[in-house]
C-alpha cells in the first residue's frame, strides 16, 4: 500500500516554497513529483523595462545568498555588450568578494545541511563562524548580505590596507576552523552513516541530467566555470578544482569544505598580488548599448550561472534570460529520490538529498502558461523552442 | 495519614516532581545552548530558570484545536494519560529517603512497564490525530520501541540480579551494603546500554527519529496544540527526570550517602539531585555530539550491538552475583 507524503510548499527543511509529492511505501520512496512554481517574481521582465544601471540592482536581488555572483554576471554581460573590460585591480577585487561570498554561502549550506541531519551543534558552530565572513563582507563592501559591490565597469569601493589586515586575520581563523570541521566530519560516525551511500549520482547520469556546480564535482566531474572559462582574472590566480568521486551526499559535503579552503587560498593570493591602478571605469549612468547579444557565465556558489541578453540598441535590454544553478540541479533530485532495485531511498533521506544540491527556489520559479481547457496538443521543435526562449513576452518597444 | 497525603502531594510528591522536572528541562536547555555556543534561555527569572514554566503556562493559554479528522477520544485521552503515567512512575523514585512514595517488592517492574506503556500512548497519540506525518512518526516510535526496549529492560534487570532484589529501595540498600555503586564492575556495560536506550526512550538526538523535525515536521505530535501539547511537553520533562533519577538510583546509589542525623530528608534529596543531574548532563552531552540516525540504522544498531551486550551482561551478573 502506498500513500502520498507532501514535503512542502511549507516544510521545516526549507524556508522557500518547494513542493515534493512523495509516493511512499512504508518508509521507502517509490515516486516523486516536483513543483517549483510558487514564487514567480517576474524579474526577467523587470530587467527588460529598466535602464542597465537600474537592472544591476534588480539582478543582484535575484538571490540573497549568491547576490555577488548575480551582480558580477550581470556586469560581465553588460560589459560584453559595451565591449569594455574592467581594469585589473577591479578584477582582483571582484574575485576577493566573490570568493568571500562563496565561503559565506558554503558555510551557510554546511550549517544548514547538518541541521537537516539533526546535528544541531555543528549547525550553530558553522553559523557562528559564518558571522566572521559577514563582518568581512560588511567591512569591504559596506553591506552584510546584499553587497552591491560590483558595478558596470568595475567595483564600487577600493580595498584599504586596514581592511586587508583584518581580512587576513579572519581568513586565518576560518582556515583553522575548517581544518577542525574536516576532522569532525571525517570521524563522526552518525554523519557518515547518514551521508555515505545516500543519494548516489553517477558521473554519466550527472552529466546527462545537466547538473552543475559542487553537486556535479561531487560526482567526480571536473567542471568549474572559473577553470573552464576564466571570467575575472581566474587564469592568473592558481587554484584547484575540488572534486570527490564518492558520488554521494558525503562527497557533496567534502567538496564544499574543500572549496572553502580553496577560496581562502585564492583570496590570500589575490591580496598578495593585488594590482594597483583604477578600480572602476568611468561609465555614464544612462547609456545605450550597441545592438547585439551577449552571454556571461559565472561560477556561483551553487554552480554555473548563466545570464543572456539581447540588445536592440536601447537603454535597456530587449530580452534578458537568467539560468540559475538550482533549476539545472533539480532534475537530478527527482532521479536520486526514486528507489530502484537495490538502491533504496527512505523518507529520512529526503533532507540530505534535497539539501545536497543547495536548493534556492526563489531564483528558480518560471512560468509557462498551458491551456488545459482546450486539450490541444502541439509538437514544439527545437528551433521553435529556441525562438520561444529568445522572444520577449508582450509588446515590443 | 495526613503526613503521607502531604508527602504524595507536596514533598517529595507531585508538586516537587513537577517543579524539579521543569528545572531539569532548564538545565538541559541551558547546557545544550552553552555547548553550542549559544546563550540559551535567559529572560524569565535569574538565568532564565523560569523559562520552562513560562513556556508551559503560555502553551496552556493557547488555542486548543482538534482536527476534524482526528479521533476525538484518543486525541483528548493520550496527553492526559502520558503525563499521568510518567508522573506515577516518578512516584516510585526514592528521592527524600531510602524508599519512594510508593514502594513495594517488584516496583522496578512497574516502572519499566509504565515506560513501555508511555511509548504505546505515543503511538496512539500519533495514529489518533490522523495526519500523514503523525502516522509516520507513530509507526517510527513503535519500531524504535522494538529496538531499544529489550536491551533497556535487560540492563535494568541485570542490576536487579546483582542486587538480588526487584525493588528500588532494595537496590539502593544493596549498593550501600557493598560500599560500592553498581557502576563499578560489570554493570558499567549496563550503564552504557541504559544511557543509549534512554536516549531512544526519550526521543532525543541521535534517536529523535519519531519526531524528526526536518523529515516529518514534528512527527507524532504534529497536530497537538495548546494545553494538549503542554501536557506532552510536561510528560517529556517528567520522563527526563524519571530516567535521570532511575539511572542515578540503579547505577550511582541514588539517595544513599553519608547522613547527619536530623537532616535525613534534606541530605537524601541533595544526594539524589546531585547524582541525577550527573546523569542529566551525560544525556545532554550525548544529544549535543551526534546527528540523527535513520530508523533502519537505529533498529539494526540496537539488535547488532545493544542486544548481544545486554545478554552478555545478564550472564555476567548471573555468574558474579
Amino acid at each position: 500500500m502506498s500513500f502520498e507524503v507532501p514535503i512542502g510548499p511549507q516544510h521545516p527543511i526549507h524556508v522557500e516554497p518547494l513542493m515534493l509529492r512523495l509516493k511512499v511505501e512504508g518508509e521507502l520512496i517509490v515516486d516523486v513529483d516536483v513543483d517549483v512554481s510558487y514564487l514567480h517574481r517576474g524579474i526577467e521582465k523587470g530587467l527588460e523595462v529598466r535602464p542597465y544601471i537600474q537592472g544591476l540592482y534588480l539582478a543582484e536581488r535575484i538571490c540573497g545568498i549568491c547576490n555577488c555572483a548575480h551582480s558580477l554576471c550581470y556586469c560581465l554581460n553588460v560589459e560584453q555588450l559595451l565591449g569594455k573590460e574592467a581594469p585589473p585591480r577591479a578584477k582582483y577585487l571582484r574575485v576577493i568578494v566573490e570568493e568571500l561570498s562563496r565561503i559565506h554561502s558554503h558555510l551557510l549550506w554546511l550549517g544548514h545541511y547538518f541541521h537537516t541531519l539533526g546535528f544541531e551543534t555543528l549547525f550553530m558552530y558553522f553559523w557562528r563562524d559564518r558571522e566572521r565572513v559577514m563582518d568581512m563582507l560588511e567591512l569591504i563592501t559596506g553591506n552584510r548580505v546584499t553587497t552591491a559591490y560590483n558595478t558596470i565597469g568595475g567595483v564600487r569601493r577600493d580595498l584599504t590596507a586596514e581592511m586587508e589586515s583584518k581580512l587576513r586575520k579572519a581568513l586565518e581563523y576560518l582556515e583553522e576552523r575548517m581544518r577542525y570541521y574536516e576532522k569532525v566530519v571525517d570521524n563522526e560516525s552518525t554523519i557518515l552513516a547518514r551521508t555515505q551511500g545516500v543519494g548516489i549520482l553517477k558521473p554519466d547520469e550527472a552529466i546527462k541530467l545537466g547538473t552543475v556546480g559542487p553537486h556535479l564535482r561531487a560526482s567526480g566531474v571536473k567542471h568549474d566555470v572559473r577553470y573552464d572559462d576564466p571570467y575575472s582574472g581566474h587564469d592568473e590566480i592558481p587554484f584547484n578544482v575540488v572534486t570527490y568521486d564518492s558520488c554521494d551526499c558525503y562527497g557533496r559535503v567534502k567538496v564544499r569544505m574543500g572549496e572553502v579552503l580553496e577560496s581562502i587560498n585564492m583570496i590570500n593570493y589575490a591580496l598578495d598580488h593585488l594590482p594597483s591602478g583604477d578600480y572602476r571605469l568611468k561609465i555614464p549612468p544612462l547609456f545605450k548599448a550597441p545592438e547585439g547579444e551577449s552571454l556571461a557565465r559565472v561560477e556561483a556558489p551553487r554552480g554555473e550561472l548563466v545570464h543572456y541578453s539581447i540588445s536592440t540598441g536601447g537603454t535597456s535590454p530587449y530580452r534578458y534570460k537568467v539560468r540559475t544553478p538550482t533549476l539545472a540541479n533539480l532534475l537530478s533530485v527527482v532521479h536520486m529520490l526514486k528507489s530502484r532495485g537495490d538502491y533504496e531511498v527512505y523518507i529520512a533521506d529526503v533532507p540530505p538529498i534535497l539539501g545536497g544540491i543547495d536548493p534556492c527556489i526563489c531564483c528558480t520559479a518560471r512560468v509557462i502558461i498551458t491551456d488545459e481547457a482546450r486539450k490541444t496538443r502541439r509538437i514544439t521543435t527545437l528551433s521553435e523552442l529556441e525562438r520561444y526562449s529568445r522572444e520577449r513576452r508582450g509588446r515590443r518597444r | 495519614m495526613i503526613e503521607e497525603v502531604l508527602a504524595s502531594i507536596i514533598f517529595p510528591g507531585a508538586i516537587f516532581i513537577l517543579a524539579i522536572s521543569l528545572f531539569y528541562e532548564w538545565i538541559d536547555r541551558k547546557l545544550y545552548a552553552r555547548l553550542q555556543n549559544r546563550v540559551g534561555p535567559h529572560l524569565a527569572g535569574p538565568f532564565g530558570i523560569l523559562q520552562p514554566a513560562a513556556d508551559f503556562i503560555k502553551l496552556l493559554s493557547k488555542e486548543d484545536i482538534v482536527p476534524e479528522a482526528a479521533d476525538r477520544f484518543l486525541f483528548t485521552l493520550t496527553p492526559i494519560m502520558a503525563s499521568t503515567l510518567i508522573l506515577l512512575a516518578c512516584m516510585f523514585l526514592p528521592i527524600a529517603g531510602p524508599k519512594g512514595i510508593i514502594s513495594f517488592d517488584g516496583d522496578l517492574i512497574v516502572v519499566v512497564a509504565l515506560l513501555s506503556i508511555y511509548t504505546i500512548i505515543v503511538y496512539l497519540a500519533g495514529e489518533g490525530s490522523n495526519n500523514r506525518f503523525a502516522s509516520i512518526g507513530a509507526t517510527r516510535a513503535a519500531l524504535q520501541l522494538i529496538g531499544y526496549e529489550i536491551p533497556l529492560t535487560l540492563a535494568i534487570l541485570s542490576v536487579a540480579i546483582s542486587a538480588g532484589s526487584l525493588s528500588l529501595s532494595g537496590i539502593i540498600q544493596a549498593q550501600q551494603e557493598r560500599g560500592l555503586w553498581f557502576i563499578a564492575g560489570p554493570q558499567l556495560i549496563g550503564f552504557a546500554i541504559f544511557l543509549i536506550a534512554s536516549q531512544a526512550e526519550m526521543e532525543r538526538i541521535p534517536f529523535d527519529i519519531p519526531e524528526a523535525e526536518q523529515e516529518i515536521v514534528a512527527g507524532w505530535e504534529v497536530e497537538y496544540t495548546g494545553r494538549r501539547l503542554a501536557l506532552f511537553r510536561l510528560s517529556k520533562d517528567l520522563e527526563l527526570f524519571l530516567l535521570s533519577g532511575l539511572g542515578a538510583t540503579l547505577f550511582l546509589g541514588g539517595s544513599a550517602g553519608p547522613i547527619i542525623p536530623g537532616l535525613e530528608p534534606l541530605l537524601h534529596t541533595i544526594y539524589f539531585i546531585v547524582k541525577s543531574v550527573v546523569m542529566l548532563v551525560i544525556f545532554t552531552i550525548i544529544r549535543t555530539i551526534f546527528a540523527r540516525l535513520r530508523i533502519d540504522q537505529m533498529v539494526s544498531f540496537s539488535w547488532k550491538w545493544l542486544m548481544p551486550f545486554a545478554i552478555i551482561l545478564i550472564i555476567l551478573s548471573e555468574v558474579i552475583a
